[in-house]
C-alpha cells in the first residue's frame, strides 16, 4: 500500500526564481526503503521537507503539483543539536516530548519510549542530560524521539553523518527493521556503500529533478560512477579500466573474481 | 530549592524585585538584594549548558560548581550597572537604584539556574495552559544557558585563531565583534531549522499536551505564593497612600 | 629534528571522569596522522589539549619546543591551526575572504602576508569563487570549508582537525584531501580525527587508535585498514576499498583508491580471458 505519492511536484523557496525541485514524481510504499542520492544541492533535503509536509507549510515558498500522504510522517534532520527540544533534562523526557505533544495517554507514551530506547540501544543513557551527549549519541536520541511518535512514513536526512561505525551499522539494521514493521522509509544519504544492503530502490536526483530510478544496482552504472555517485567498489573497478558490469559490493567483486 | 513547585520559584523571583521597588530605599532594597544573592548560593542552583554539541559525552557538565558560579554570574552582571549609576547620580541615589537592579538581576539569574524549563512546562500544562504558550516561556529560560555554551565554543574557536582578549580599546572592540557576531548569526541562522524540528515533534498551536510528570504542589506552597502576592499588594497600597514615607 | 607534536604520558579527566590515560605519541613534521576510535574514546580531548584549551592533569604536551602548560591558545595559534566540530559557527565576517584572513591578521603578520596566506588557503580549497560572498550565503558544506581555510591561512606547523569531512560529499572531500596532502608536502604535520576511514585511507598515513582513553594502536594505516579482525573490536570497520584490496589479495594490499585501481588493472591483465 502506498504511503507517499509525489505527482509532478515542483517547489520554489520564498523569493527564489528557480525551483529547487522540478517535476518530481515519486512514490514510496509501506514496507519499502527508498534512498535519495545526489550531489549536495541536488534537492534531496528539500524533497524530504516536502514529503514531511514542512515545505511549503512551515518554510514558506510555493509548491506545484501534488503530494499525497497516507500516514503521519516524522523527519530526522542532519544536525541533531538543532532538533533537541530544549525542554527535557533527560534522554527519556526528550524522547517522550513528541508523544506527549500528541496527547497520548501516559502508559502508551512509556511503552513507545521504552521501545525506542531499545531499538536505538539507548537504555544506558536514559537518564543522562541531552546537553552532555556527543554528536553521535544525540543523533541516536533524535532518531529515537521521532520513532517514538510511531510515524508511518519515516524520513531521514543524512542520519549517519555524526555516527561512528558501530552506530551507523545499528542505524542501517534499524532501517531494515522499520521496513519489516511496515513503515515507509525515505532517506537521503551520501553513505552509498551501505545502500545495497539497506535500500529497495535508489532515486538519483540531479538539479532538483529525477535523473534515474532503480534498484541499488544503479550505483554500479557507468553514469553514476562518472557522477561520483557509484559505490566505492564500482568506482574503483571503473577507474581500473575493467569492463562493465561493475561489481556493486566487495562480496560481488570477490565472487566475480574467481 | 529546585524541588519547589515552579510557580513558587516564579513567585519568589517576581516578589523580590517587586518588594525592592515598592519598599522605601535603602533598607528595602538592601534586604531584597541580600535575600536574592543568598538564594544564588543555595545548593541545587546551577547553570546547565543547554543543548550543545561537541562535549565529549562525559557525565558532568564541565565548569559546574554548586552555588558559587551562579552567585558570581549575578554579581558580574549587576556590577556594570553600579558603575554606570555612579557616573550619573550621587551616592544615595546610586545605592538605592543599584540595590534594586541587583535584586532584579540576582532574582532572574537565580530563576534561570533553579527553574528547569521542563518542570515549568509540565506545571503549566498540568494547570491547563496550552503547550505552545508554556514552551514560549520555557524557551526564554533555556535560551540563556544554550547561548552561553555556544558563546564559550565561539570564544575558544576564535582564541585558537589568534584572538587575544588583551590589548587596547580598539583591539577589544574588534574582539567583541568576533565573538558577538558569530553568536548572533549562528543562532539566528538555526532558528528556521529549530522551527522545523519542533513542528515535526508535534509542537503545534492548540495541542493538549499529556503531562508526563507534573511537579508536586503542596498546600503550604500554594499558601506561601498567596501570602507573597498579598504582601506585595499590601506594600504597594501602603506606599501609594503614604507617599511621605520617603 | 623536533617533532611537531609530542605527548608524554598525558592523562586528563573532566572532573572525576577520566578521559585520557597515559597517552604518549609524537608526530613528525609533514607526517599525516589519523586519530581514530569510538565516540567517547577521548579523541576530542586530545584536540582540546593540543590547542591549549585545557591543560593535562599529568604528563606534558609539546608543540614543537613549547610546553602547552606555559601557553595560552592565542599563542599556540602561531604553531597550531585547530578546527573543531561545528567550526562553521565561528564565521562572522562580511565576506569569506575577510573571515579567512581573520586568523593571520590576529597573529599580526603584515598586510601583504595576510593577503598571500588568505589567497593561498582559498585556492587550496577551491573557494576563490566564493571569496566575496557572505559566509551565511553559502551552503553549510562550503561554510565548513571556509572554516578550514581559516586554519590553513594561519600557516601553522601543525594542523589539528576534528571531523573535517562530516556533511561533505565526495567532491568536497576530495578537495580537502588535496589541500591536506599539499600542506603536508610542505612539512606541515597533520592530526585528524575522523570516523570516515575512506577519507583517512586517501589523506593520511598513520593511525592512532584510542579506546576508552588509552592509546591501543599506533601503526601505519595501510597495514591497519585492511585488517577487519583488528578493527572490529575497536569499533571500526574497514573502508570498502581496503576491504576489496584484502579480499582480492592484491599485491602490496594498497588502501588508496588510485593504488587499488592500478593494482586491479595490473592483476586483471595477468589473468586469462573469461
Amino acid at each position: 500500500m502506498r504511503s507517499l505519492l509525489l505527482d509532478r511536484a515542483s517547489f520554489w523557496y520564498p523569493a527564489t526564481e528557480s525551483p529547487t525541485l522540478r517535476d518530481v514524481s515519486l512514490d514510496v510504499a509501506q514496507g519499502e526503503v527508498v534512498a535519495l542520492v545526489g550531489a549536495l544541492g541536488a534537492g534531496a533535503s528539500t524533497l524530504l521537507l516536502v514529503a514531511a509536509d514542512l515545505a511549503p507549510r512551515v518554510t514558506g515558498g510555493r509548491l506545484a503539483g501534488s503530494v499525497a500522504r497516507r500516514d503521519r510522517s516524522g523527519i530526522v534532520l542532519p544536525t541533531p543539536w538543532t532538533q533537541v527540544s530544549g525542554m527535557a533534562f533527560t534522554v527519556w523526557d526528550e524522547i517522550a516530548f513528541g508523544p506527549a505533544n500528541l496527547a497520548w495517554p501516559a502508559h502508551e507514551i512509556a511503552r513507545q519510549v521504552d521501545r525506542a530506547l531499545e531499538h536505538l540501544q539507548l537504555a544506558p543513557l536514559a537518564s543522562r542530560d541531552p546537553a552532555t551527549l556527543s554528536g553521535g549519541e544525540l543523533q541516536r536520541v533524535i532518531i529515537a524521539a521521532i520513532l517514538a511518535m510511531d510515524p508511518g512514513l519515516v524520513l531521514f536526512d543524512e542520519p549517519a553523518a555524526e555516527l561512528d561505525a558501530d552506530g551507523a551499522g545499528m542505524l542501517w539494521r534499524l532501517i531494515r527493521l522499520l521496513a519489516r514493521e511496515g513503515k515507509a522509509v525515505l532517506l537521503a544519504t551520501s553513505a552509498l556503500d551501505a545502500l545495497p544492503d539497506v535500500a529497495d530502490r535508489v532515486v538519483w536526483l540531479e538539479g532538483g529533478a529525477i535523473r534515474a530510478v532503480g534498484t541499488p544496482d544503479l550505483l554500479a552504472d557507468v553514469a553514476t560512477c562518472d557522477a561520483g555517485l557509484g559505490t566505492s567498489t564500482a568506482t574503483v573497478w571503473r577507474a581500473a579500466g575493467l569492463p562493465a558490469p561493475y561489481p556493486l559490493t566487495v562480496a560481488q567483486a570477490v565472487r566475480g573474481w574467481r | 530549592m529546585s524541588r519547589l513547585h515552579p510557580y513558587t520559584l516564579l513567585a519568589i523571583a517576581g516578589a523580590l524585585p517587586a518588594f525592592a521597588w515598592i519598599l522605601p530605599p535603602p533598607s528595602g532594597g538592601t534586604w531584597t538584594a541580600a535575600v536574592a544573592l543568598v538564594l544564588t548560593l543555595t545548593p541545587g542552583a546551577k547553570l546547565t549548558p543547554g543543548a550543545s554539541p561537541g562535549t565529549t559525552g562525559v557525565g558532568s557538565s564541565p565548569g559546574w560548581r554548586p552555588g558559587l558560579g551562579v552567585f558570581r554570574t549575578a554579581v558580574l552582571t549587576a556590577a556594570p550597572f553600579w558603575l554606570f549609576l555612579l557616573l550619573l547620580h550621587d551616592v544615595p541615589t546610586t545605592i538605592a537604584i543599584g540595590l534594586r537592579i541587583t535584586t532584579m538581576v540576582a532574582s532572574f539569574v537565580w530563576l534561570v539556574a533553579a527553574l528547569a524549563p521542563a518542570r515549568l512546562v509540565e506545571a503549566m500544562v498540568a494547570s491547563g495552559w496550552s503547550a505552545s504558550v508554556a514552551y514560549l516561556l520555557a524557551a526564554t529560560l533555556s535560551a540563556v544557558p544554550m547561548l552561553k555554551a555556544r558563546a564559550q565554543r565561539i570564544v575558544e574557536a576564535q582564541r585558537c585563531r589568534g584572538l587575544s582578549p588583551r590589548g587596547g580599546v580598539a583591539a577589544r572592540m574588534r574582539a567583541l565583534r568576533a565573538l558577538a557576531l558569530p553568536l548572533v548569526l549562528s543562532a539566528l541562522h538555526e532558528v528556521d531549522e529549530r522551527a522545523l524540528a519542533l513542528e515535526t515533534r508535534g509542537l503545534v498551536p492548540g495541542i493538549r499536551r499529556t503531562p508526563l510528570a507534573p511537579p508536586p504542589d503542596s498546600a503550604v506552597e500554594r499558601a506561601a505564593r498567596w501570602v507573597l502576592l498579598l504582601a506585595c499588594l499590601f506594600a504597594l497600597v501602603r506606599r501609594l497612600i503614604a507617599p511621605g514615607f520617603s | 629534528m623536533i617533532p611537531a607534536l609530542r605527548l608524554d604520558d598525558v592523562s586528563f579527566s573532566y572532573g572525576r571522569v577520566p578521559a585520557l590515560e597515559r597517552v604518549s605519541f609524537s608526530v613528525a613534521p609533514g607526517e599525516r596522522v589519523a586519530l581514530l576510535g569510538r565516540n567517547g574514546a577521548g579523541k576530542s580531548t586530545v584536540v582540546r589539549l593540543v590547542a591549549g584549551l585545557q591543560r593535562p592533569d599529568e604528563g606534558t604536551l609539546w608543540v614543537g619546543d613549547w610546553d602547552t602548560r606555559d601557553c595560552v591558545p592565542e599563542q599556540l595559534a602561531w604553531r597550531v591551526g585547530s578546527v573543531f566540530q561545528h567550526a562553521d559557527q565561528q564565521l562572522f565576517a562580511r565576506t569569506v575572504r575577510d573571515d579567512v584572513s581573520f586568523g593571520p591578521r590576529a597573529l599580526g603578520v603584515g598586510e601583504r602576508e595576510v593577503e598571500r596566506r588568505t589567497a593561498r588557503a582559498l585556492e587550496d580549497l577551491d573557494l576563490t569563487a566564493h571569496a566575496g560572498h557572505h559566509p551565511y550565503d553559502l551552503p553549510p558544506a562550503l561554510r565548513k570549508l571556509a572554516a578550514l581555510a581559516g586554519a590553513l591561512a594561519l600557516e601553522p606547523a601543525l594542523l589539528v582537525l576534528d571531523e573535517p569531512t562530516i556533511g561533505l560529499d565526495r567532491a568536497l572531500r576530495a578537495r580537502v584531501t588535496r589541500a591536506l596532502l599539499d600542506r603536508s608536502a610542505g612539512s606541515v604535520a597533520l592530526l585528524v580525527i575522523t570516523h570516515d576511514l575512506t577519507f583517512a585511507a586517501e589523506s593520511l598515513e598513520r593511525g592512532l587508535v584510542l579506546d576508552r582513553g588509552s592509546l591501543v594502536c599506533d601503526e601505519s594505516l595501510a597495514g591497519l585498514l585492511g585488517d577487519a579482525t583488528r578493527l572490529e573490536p575497536l569499533g571500526l570497520a574497514p573502508p570498502p576499498v581496503a576491504a576489496l584490496s584484502a579480499a582480492l589479495d592484491l599485491p602490496g594490499r594498497p588502501v588508496r583508491a588510485a593504488d587499488v585501481a592500478t593494482a586491479l588493472a595490473r592483476v586483471a591483465r595477468g589473468k586469462p580471458a573469461p
